[in-house]
This record gives C-alpha cells, sequence and structure tokens, in this order.
C-alpha cells in the first residue's frame, strides 16, 4: 500500500519497455522532423511564432528549426541540445547529428526487439564508433602547407556549406565573402570582428564585404562628414546633465536670477565635460547615450563628429575592431585609450546613410553587407553565412577536410561492416546496426533530391569496395560521382563532432529505462 | 483565405527526378500557394491605368482609398505565412524601385499558378526553383536588349515616364502637373558629386487640405505646415529675413535639478516678476544684437519653449516667431538655410543665421502655412506643397507623388528606360519560349511553362480596362513575333501601337527588380515543406 504512494500526485513513471520505447519514438520523430531539410535539395520550413505578432521564419538550418520547438518528450530535449552543441562548437551540421542519432535508435529499437540487451548495443556502438573515428583520421587530408590548395579547400567547403542553403545559386560569391573575410581573421575563431549588416533592398548578389566597420548611425548636425585619420573616444556617459542622483535633491532660492545662475552652472558643467572630452585630442565621439542639442553644438563647433545613441553591441564592436577603450569618465586622458582609424566617411546603401570606418586599427575587422529581397531572405542569409563563417573558421584552425557528399560515411560504413564480421558474440548485431545508420545519410540526401535511393546507395557501395574511390552522390546530375573533380569538401571537425555527439546521445538514451515525470509545479489560479 | 487543398494527390512513377514525397507535405505546399495566389488575386484588378482602386477600412475606424498596391496589402493584416512573404514581397519593391508595387505581386501570383501546374505534374520543387533562377538571369538581359539610353538632361524623357506611374493613381488627370513637378524636384536634389545617388529625405512633402490637386506646387524654398505665433501681434511678413534656428528656451530659467522658489514676502514677489522679465528681455537683447529677425524654435518637452511673456517681447522687438519645429526636422531646415543650429544663447552669434528675402505667411484654405523664399546658399533641399480637397484624396497624392519621384530617382540610378504596356512582358514570355526549346529536360519544360506566366500583365491590364484579353493578348503576340519589339497595349485607344511613341515609358530598374523580386520569394515559397509551430 505504501508502494502506491511513494510519487506525489500527477507525477508519473514509466517503465522499462515503456519508457525505452517513449524515448526511441520521441527521438525519431524529432530527426523526422529536420530530416528532410538535409542535403543540397533539401527543402525550407516555415516556423510560425505563437507569440504576439505571429513572426514568421523562413529556414533550413536544423538548429534554429529545433531551438524554437515546444517539445515535451524528454529523448528529443536530449537531441535538440546536441544539435545546439553542435551549432556552438562548429557552427555546422547541426542537421546530420540529428538525423545519425535518430537513425542510431531506430536500428537501437529493431535489435531491442530482437531481445539483445541494451547494454550490449552500446557495447557494440562504442567499439563501432571507435573504428569509424580512426578511419576518419585516416582518411583526412591536410593540405595546410601548400596556400593555394588550401584556399581552394576552404572556399569548396564554403560553397559545400552554402550549397543546400538558400544562398545555393549564388553560393560562389559568398563563399568568397565568407572565405575572405575568415583568412582576414588569420586563425582566430572570434566571430566578433565580422559584422553583419542586413538592409533589404536590392538582391543578393549585390551583398559585399567591406574591410572596415559600418555603424548604421547618422551623423550630428553641422558636423564633419569626413574625417581622415581619426582619433575616436568611444564612451558611455550621459550627455544630458550630470544629474544629482539622490533622491529628493532639490534647490531652494528666493530669487528668479539665482535660478538663472544655477542653470548656468548648469551649462557650465556641461560645457567643461565638453571641455574634457575635447581634451582627449580626438575628433571623433562616439557616445552610447544621447547626446543633446547643446554639446552636440559645442562639438561641431569644435569640428568634432558626434554620433549619439550607437547601441550597446555597436559601441563594444567599435572599441574592439579600433583598438580603443568605453570610458565613462574623463579626468584623465593620458589613461584613456582612444581608438584610431585612417578614415570615418558617410555612405549610402540602398535608402539609408551609414557611417564607415575604414582602415581601422584591427586589421581583422570587416563588415558584410546584406542585401535581399526581403526580411526573411536576409535573416535566413544572415544564418547560412554564419554558418560558412563558423565551419571556415574552425577549419583554419584544423585544416584537415574530407570529401562530402555521403563518402565519409560510405568509408566508415565499410570499415565497420569489416568490424562486424570480425567481432564474435552479439555485439556483432550493433555494429553492423551502427554502419546501417551511418549509411541513412546518403540515403536521405539522395531522398530529399528525389533521387532513387535503394538504387543509388547499392551503386555506391560498390564503388566504395575499391580502394581509394572518391565518390559520393552527385545530387546535380543524379547519379554517382567523383567528390575530387565536383570540389564537394567538408570541414573534418564537423564531420567528428557530428560522430561523437549523436553516438553519445543515442547512447545515452538507450541507457534510460524509467521516465519519471515530476508533478507540475502549483500555479496560482488567477482567474 | 487559406483554402483546404483538395487531397488529389496524383499517382507518379518513380523515376528518376520525380518527386516522393509525402501527401502531409505536398499539401503544405498547396496551401501556401493557394494563400499566396489569393493575396495576388486580391490586388489583380489595382492594375494599370484603368485599373481600380480599394477602399480600406482599418480597424480604427480610418478609411483609406489608394491604388498603391504595397499600401493596400500592408493593411490588409494576413496571418498566413506564406501570404505574409508575398505582402513583404510588395514591400521590398516599394523600397527598391518604389514603383511597380501591384506588378510585382501579380507576376508572383502567375508563377505561382504554374509552378502549381508542374508540381502536380511530379516536377521536383528544387528543379522548378532552379529554372526560375535561370529563367530570372536570362529575362534580366532580355530586358536590359530592350532597353534604351536615357540622358539625365533629357527633362522630357524624365517627365514622360513619371507620368506613366502617375497614370495608373487616383489624381491621374493631375499628371500633367505632378509628373514635371516630380522631375524637378528630384533633379535638384541630386549632388553633381555623386550623380548616381538621390535621397529622397531632401524632398519634404507638406499637405494641406484645401483647393484641389491643381494648387500643387514646388517650393524653392521651405514651406512649414505652422502658424505664425501671433498672440502678441508679431509680425506675419518679414523680407530680407535673417533666420536662427534654436534649440534652447525663451522661457524663465529652470534647472535640471528639482527647484522651488521660497517667496517670503509681498516685495519679494515683486521682485521674482521684475527679474524673470529682465532675464527674457536679456536673451532677446541678445538675439536682436545680431539682426535676427525669423526665430524657428525647437519644441522642447522639458519646459515651454516659449511664453506669452516671450512672445511678447519678441513681438515688440519685430522678430517673426515659428515655434514647435521638430527635432528631425532640424537637420532638414539647417541644410535648406544653410545654417547651423544655435543650442545656447551664448552661441548666438551672426555667422549661425541663414539669410533668405522673404518670410511669409501665407492663409489657403482654412488654415495657414509659412513660407520662406529667395534663400542665400540654399542647400540641395525641395518641398513640395500638395493641395487637395479631402484628406483622401490628400493622402493617395502623396502616395502617388511619392511613387512618381521613385521613378525618377530610378532613372537617375539607372539611366534606362524601358516601354510599358505589357510590351517588356509579352517580349519576355516570347524570347523565354524560343529559348526553353533550345534547352533540354526538365528545365525546358519548366521555362516554358513560366514564360506563359508572364502574359499574366497584359492580360491584366486589358481585362481591367474592359478591353477582351484574348483579343488583346493574341494580337500583341503576334506584333511582337513580327519584330515589333515595342508593340504594348494603348489602354486609352483600346488598342495595340507602338507605346514608346504613345510616351508610355517606365524605368528599367522597375521592371528588372519585378522580375528579380518575384522569382526570389516564388522560389523560397517552393522550398518550403513543412510549417512548423513554435516559441
Amino acid at each position: 500500500m505504501a508502494i502506491d504512494r511513494l510519487l506525489k500526485d500527477e507525477a508519473t513513471e514509466e517503465k522499462g519497455e515503456r519508457a525505452r520505447m517513449s524515448s526511441f519514438v520521441g527521438g525519431m520523430a524529432i530527426a523526422d522532423l529536420v530530416k528532410t531539410t538535409l542535403g543540397p535539395k533539401g527543402m525550407d520550413k516555415i516556423l510560425q511564432s505563437t507569440r504576439r505578432g505571429q513572426n514568421i521564419t523562413v529556414t533550413n538550418d536544423g538548429a534554429t528549426i529545433l531551438k524554437s520547438l515546444h517539445i515535451d518528450n524528454p529523448a528529443a530535449k536530449v537531441l535538440v541540445d546536441i544539435s545546439k552543441v553542435q551549432d556552438d562548437e562548429v557552427g555546422d551540421g547541426t542537421t546530420s547529428v540529428v538525423v545519425l542519432a535518430g537513425e542510431l535508435l531506430r536500428e537501437a529499437e529493431k535489435l531491442t526487439m530482437t531481445k539483445i540487451h541494451p547494454m550490449t548495443i552500446i557495447a557494440g556502438y562504442r567499439m563501432a564508433s571507435e573504428c569509424a573515428r580512426d578511419v576518419l583520421l585516416q582518411k583526412a587530408m591536410d593540405n595546410k602547407l601548400d596556400n593555394e590548395k588550401f584556399k581552394s579547400d576552404l572556399m569548396n567547403i564554403a560553397m559545400t556549406t552554402l550549397c543546400s542553403k538558400i544562398l545555393s545559386q549564388d553560393k560562389e560569391h559568398f563563399a568568397k565573402l565568407a572565405v575572405d573575410a575568415v583568412l582576414r581573421l588569420k586563425g582566430s575563431t572570434n566571430l566578433e570582428s565580422i559584422q553583419i549588416i542586413k538592409k533589404p533592398g536590392g538582391s543578393l548578389m549585390d551583398s559585399f564585404l567591406d574591410d572596415g566597420f559600418i555603424l548604421d548611425k547618422k551623423i550630428g548636425v553641422g558636423q564633419p562628414r569626413r574625417i581622415e585619420n581619426a582619433n575616436i573616444l568611444v564612451a558611455n556617459t550621459a550627455m544630458d546633465t550630470d544629474k544629482v542622483k539622490i533622491y529628493g535633491a532639490r534647490v531652494r532660492v528666493d530669487s528668479m536670477s539665482k535660478v538663472a545662475q544655477i542653470e548656468a552652472a548648469e551649462k557650465d558643467k556641461m560645457k567643461e565635460k565638453v571641455q574634457k572630452i575635447i581634451s582627449h585630442g580626438i575628433n571623433c565621439f562616439v557616445n552610447r547615450q544621447l547626446i543633446y542639442n547643446y554639446p552636440e553644438e559645442l562639438f561641431a563647433d569644435a569640428g568634432i563628429l558626434a554620433i549619439e545613441h550607437a547601441d550597446f553591441d555597436g559601441i563594444e564592436r567599435l572599441a574592439l575592431v579600433t583598438g580603443g577603450e568605453i570610458s565613462s569618465t574623463f579626468d584623465n586622458p593620458e589613461s584613456v585609450k582612444l581608438g584610431h582609424c585612417k578614415l570615418i566617411e558617410e555612405i549610402m546603401i540602398g535608402e539609408d546613410k551609414l557611417i564607415r570606418f575604414s582602415g581601422v586599427e584591427m586589421g581583422q575587422a570587416c563588415t558584410i553587407v546584406l542585401r535581399g529581397a526581403s526580411v526573411h531572405m536576409l535573416d535566413e542569409a544572415e544564418r547560412s553565412l554564419h554558418d560558412a563563417l563558423c565551419v571556415l573558421s574552425q577549419t583554419v584552425n584544423d585544416s584537415r577536410i574530407l570529401y562530402g557528399g555521403g563518402w565519409p560515411e560510405m568509408v566508415m560504413a565499410k570499415e565497420v561492416d569489416a568490424l562486424a564480421r570480425k567481432t564474435p558474440g552479439k555485439k556483432s548485431h550493433a555494429i553492423e546496426a551502427f554502419s546501417r545508420a551511418l549509411q541513412s545519410i546518403p540515403i536521405t540526401i539522395a531522398d530529399n533530391a528525389g533521387l532513387d535511393s535503394a538504387e543509388l546507395i547499392s551503386q555506391l557501395r560498390a564503388e566504395h569496395h575499391k580502394e581509394k574511390t572518391t565518390s559520393g552522390i552527385d545530387v546535380i546530375t543524379g547519379g554517382v560521382g567523383d567528390m575530387e573533380k565536383l570540389g564537394i569538401c567538408e570541414s573534418f571537425k564537423v564531420k567528428q563532432a557530428v560522430l561523437n555527439s549523436a553516438t553519445e546521445a543515442a547512447e545515452m538514451i538507450l541507457r534510460v529505462d524509467e521516465i519519471i515525470t515530476c508533478a507540475p509545479r502549483q500555479r496560482e489560479d488567477r482567474m | 483565405m487559406a483554402t483546404v487543398a483538395a487531397p488529389s494527390a496524383p499517382i507518379r512513377s518513380s523515376k528518376t527526378e520525380s518527386y516522393i514525397d509525402t501527401k502531409r507535405r505536398d499539401d503544405v505546399r498547396r496551401v501556401n500557394i493557394l494563400a499566396a495566389r489569393a493575396v495576388a488575386d486580391a490586388v489583380r484588378t489595382s492594375l494599370g491605368p484603368k485599373g481600380m482602386d480599394k477602399m480600406i477600412s482599418s480597424a480604427n475606424g480610418d478609411v483609406i482609398i489608394t491604388n498603391d498596391g504595397a499600401t493596400i496589402l500592408n493593411k490588409m493584416e494576413v496571418l498566413q505565412p506564406a501570404a505574409k512573404m508575398l505582402v513583404d514581397l510588395s514591400r521590398s519593391q516599394d523600397s527598391a524601385a518604389g514603383d511597380g508595387t501591384t506588378t510585382v505581386v501579380v507576376l508572383a501570383g502567375a508563377l505561382l499558378r504554374c509552378s502549381l501546374s508542374l508540381l502536380t505534374s511530379g516536377v521536383h520543387p528544387t528543379a522548378v526553383s532552379d529554372a526560375l533562377h535561370k529563367l530570372a538571369a536570362r529575362a534580366i538581359t532580355i530586358l536590359e536588349d530592350m532597353s534604351v539610353p536615357l540622358e539625365i538632361t533629357d527633362r522630357e524623357t524624365l517627365i514622360k515616364s513619371a507620368a506613366t506611374s502617375l497614370n495608373s493613381k487616383v489624381v491621374s488627370q493631375y499628371s500633367s502637373l505632378l509628373a514635371p513637378l516630380a522631375v524637378d524636384s528630384v533633379l535638384s536634389v541630386v549632388d553633381p558629386g555623386y550623380p548616381e545617388l538621390v535621397d529622397l529625405s531632401d524632398i519634404k512633402i507638406v499637405k494641406k487640405l484645401g483647393g484641389t490637386v491643381d494648387d500643387t506646387e514646388l517650393v524653392k524654398g521651405l514651406v512649414f505646415d505652422k502658424k505664425v505665433s501671433h498672440s502678441a501681434g508679431g509680425p506675419s511678413r518679414v523680407e530680407n529675413a535673417k533666420i536662427a534656428v534654436i534649440q534652447f528656451q525663451i522661457s524663465p530659467p529652470k534647472t535640471d535639478i528639482e527647484q522651488s522658489i521660497v517667496v517670503s514676502d509681498y516685495t519679494q514677489m515683486d521682485r521674482i516678476l521684475k527679474e524673470e522679465r529682465n532675464y527674457i528681455l536679456g536673451m532677446i537683447k541678445k538675439i536682436k544684437a545680431t539682426g535676427c529677425n525669423v526665430l524657428l524654435i525647437q519644441k522642447s518637452i522639458l519646459r515651454d519653449a516659449v511664453t506669452d511673456l516671450s512672445l511678447h517681447y519678441l513681438a515688440k522687438a519685430k522678430i517673426l516667431v515659428i515655434r514647435d519645429v521638430e527635432r528631425d526636422e532640424i537637420e532638414f531646415i539647417t541644410k535648406t538655410l544653410n545654417c547651423l543650429p544655435i543650442a545656447n544663447i551664448e552661441h548666438f552669434r551672426v555667422e549661425k543665421l541663414g539669410f533668405a528675402e522673404c518670410v511669409e505667411e501665407v492663409s489657403i484654405g482654412d488654415g495657414k502655412i509659412v513660407k520662406i523664399n529667395g534663400i542665400k546658399d540654399m542647400g540641395r533641399t525641395t518641398s513640395v506643397l500638395i493641395r487637395g480637397s479631402n484628406l483622401l484624396v490628400l493622402d493617395e497624392a502623396e502616395r502617388s507623388l511619392h511613387d512618381a519621384l521613385c521613378v525618377v530617382r530610378c532613372l537617375v540610378n539607372k539611366r534606362f528606360l524601358i516601354a510599358g504596356g505589357g510590351a517588356p512582358e509579352i517580349e519576355l514570355s516570347r524570347n523565354l519560349g524560343n529559348w526553353a526549346k533550345e534547352l533540354q529536360g526538365m528545365e525546358s519544360y519548366c521555362i516554358k511553362e513560366f514564360a506563359e506566366a508572364f502574359e499574366v500583365i497584359p492580360y491584366t491590364l486589358s481585362e481591367n480596362a474592359g478591353l477582351n484579353p484574348i483579343a488583346i493578348v493574341t494580337e500583341l503576340r503576334n506584333r511582337h513575333a513580327q519584330g515589333e519589339v515595342n508593340a504594348g497595349i494603348n489602354v486609352r485607344k483600346g488598342q495595340i501601337t507602338n507605346i514608346l511613341e504613345e510616351n508610355v515609358v517606365q524605368p528599367l530598374l522597375v521592371s528588372t527588380s519585378t522580375v528579380t523580386l518575384s522569382t526570389e520569394c516564388v522560389r523560397m515559397i517552393l522550398k518550403i515543406d513543412d510549417i512548423v509551430t513554435v516559441r
């Protein structure tokens, strides 16, 4: 009797077979949802927000889709998490990782049906994934020493990443943009200094890379529109008045002239502050807060370009790229680090005027201006470009590459199959299942492109039986093609991360044999 | 709006390049396309010179009558995601070219109809999408071949194209007035240093109820929809004006810290009043000392910009006062007057003033406006004063003028003209049809289908004009086949003529951006296979 009351009211418990089934089903459902976005001919999804405004997003990015889903199934949440981690770590392959994990679960489900213990499956999966990783390491190519080739590798990787996205038609243009931007970084993976500005209008081909920093703000009235060799002070200070911030402070006077005096004193204080700022020897002043009319005029008189109300993100980045620091007191001019740049000028993009800082101290900095037909398009273009930039910056550090188009999966599958044949015991079933799961990635790519996947995979497998093959699925012609000639490359790091996190996630979900749902927290009835 | 699709998935053979899909996804795509087409159908009838207007009554009871596609769609508040994308499409056309906002939506609707029939015959959506991309690139080269170069100095031609844009609007009977006005105002703000750039924010449009659209005029100078402050009998006309734009207040002092004046006896009160008077008088004396006789005062939230007392003294000093100028307008005003804003009385100096021959208050209709004429060293700005007998006409006139201004701006950016009246669309349809015959495979099939979609524009044009669309389109096709590239529909005469000779022309940029934007949007809709509800 006591057992019945072990859990609180409304808390539920699922055990053994039921628990496992529910997590399998959840994981596979998530994988099936994003499956259709995989590959160059993958489809997009509309994400319709239920919030106010009902904003819509059109995307092909697995991480974006999964991030915004309502999910209640615990296993499904694990898959969403691995996709998020993949996005943070390497930026691309967010769909692949979920699809692979989903397939591993699907295979595991079949094995548990045949009464193989989950632990045996896990052991088999572990052996298989280790073997697969070794194969990847052997097959990875490194062209770091050959500069020419390395750059063409980067171009290929960027194009491969972009070809599954909305930018596919202009992939060469964008691949070039992304490679140029990443090469400027000189090995750092800090994507902060690559700024992406979205401006509706024009077409995607009008997007360009600008080697400078662009701030979407206006220059104050009556101030110079163009400055060469600028010294920039980036500040976050109140430029209205230094209010006495003591509660209830007030002035009591007995005549009007004294009020006027106090007002004059306030003005003087402002003037003094402006003078202090000017005495830093600057000719450009960027403030995060408002600059009122009075100081604006003082700056204009001193021939200083003052930009007010720059957003926080904007000034942090500006401080970073110009090599300055954000300051909020101006008493010690010598201790303040000023930013520098060669030229500040006003430029026009579409209908808007923006301010460009070119020749900045931090040479890595650059801005990519995206143009496109609509806001949805621009948002999606930004996401795609971000993926490409992430992958490229990772590749610059770890320059090993692999071919794409299902090639690595087929190579791994072949080796894993060989391992299965060598391994005695029930584990070999699991290893075999792992190989089948790996093959599901090229199958999905083919299916999404409307190709006959069964036919293609068998051809591909036959091809891979030979040594040193480079064939994969060529979606454009709809057959088996030479990946080396087609220039379809992927970063080694992405593939490795996909393999590792998918296996780990599947393993974790397999271990579960009981799901306890806690009683929901009691909410106050607000009706 | 979102009509539920009839579940009629045809049985397909699974050869290569055919599309195997679940029915649900098929339905999503079908629903999307149908919803988007419903939007296109809603604006279809407003296309062309004889297109009809729409009356929109918004949730708060306002009524708008318009012919402008972008405005109609903006106010429609559609919910279906794909339909929303079409609304965005028209908005982008508005920002890219300013005109052709209806055309772009109608074209996208026609392309979607073709895509649907291609999809039902089993073509893979990405194949359709790729074909569309190729088609767009080809279409642009065809349009460029058709175009006629233009010199920016050729005022007549510029006026013609502005008139074409205006002809489809409510204010079409005034196109002979508004078209030259639009051309002149754009040309006057073109900076010779950067001849490619036109910033339309340099053209200020002031609306004033009363009179008719006929009374609309271009003002070489500044116009304010404001009264001169009269409360103390100040002047309402000043010649040889010295104008100051001030951002400070002529009122009793006020500190930023909370203040209170303690009055303890009667004599003190008297003194305070006197001091206040002296304080203001002191300020006005300083102003007067520079010779300034017109003041534009920025609106202030913190305290009164002017008080009755200061107005009284200003009137005594024969200074004309215009108050409550918005802060956003300061930049435009200072640019026009070629002066600097003054934020403190201590900085009130002669070199910051602007000069004009005449500042006067003019009463028109039931209200009054202030005009500043003959500005010395005037900046590159222009003001247009629009008049209209009621608010609806006034608003529509403003929208139409904006379109016309955009058309002229397009011509300044990209100096090519193209014939109007459906001629480019028929030519595209014919050329692309021929091109499809040279291609092979799926592409050829798709492009052939899409080529016919372009005929929707002349078809709708003639339909809206009450002509027989089939007769017109077939004749048009025939004339183009015989090599008359510029044959188009002359809606006024109801027949087909050489449309270039009829002066129906439009900028090339409008046509090219119509094609690129609508194909981009259709491709995006085609690639969607699911709608996911998210947080």
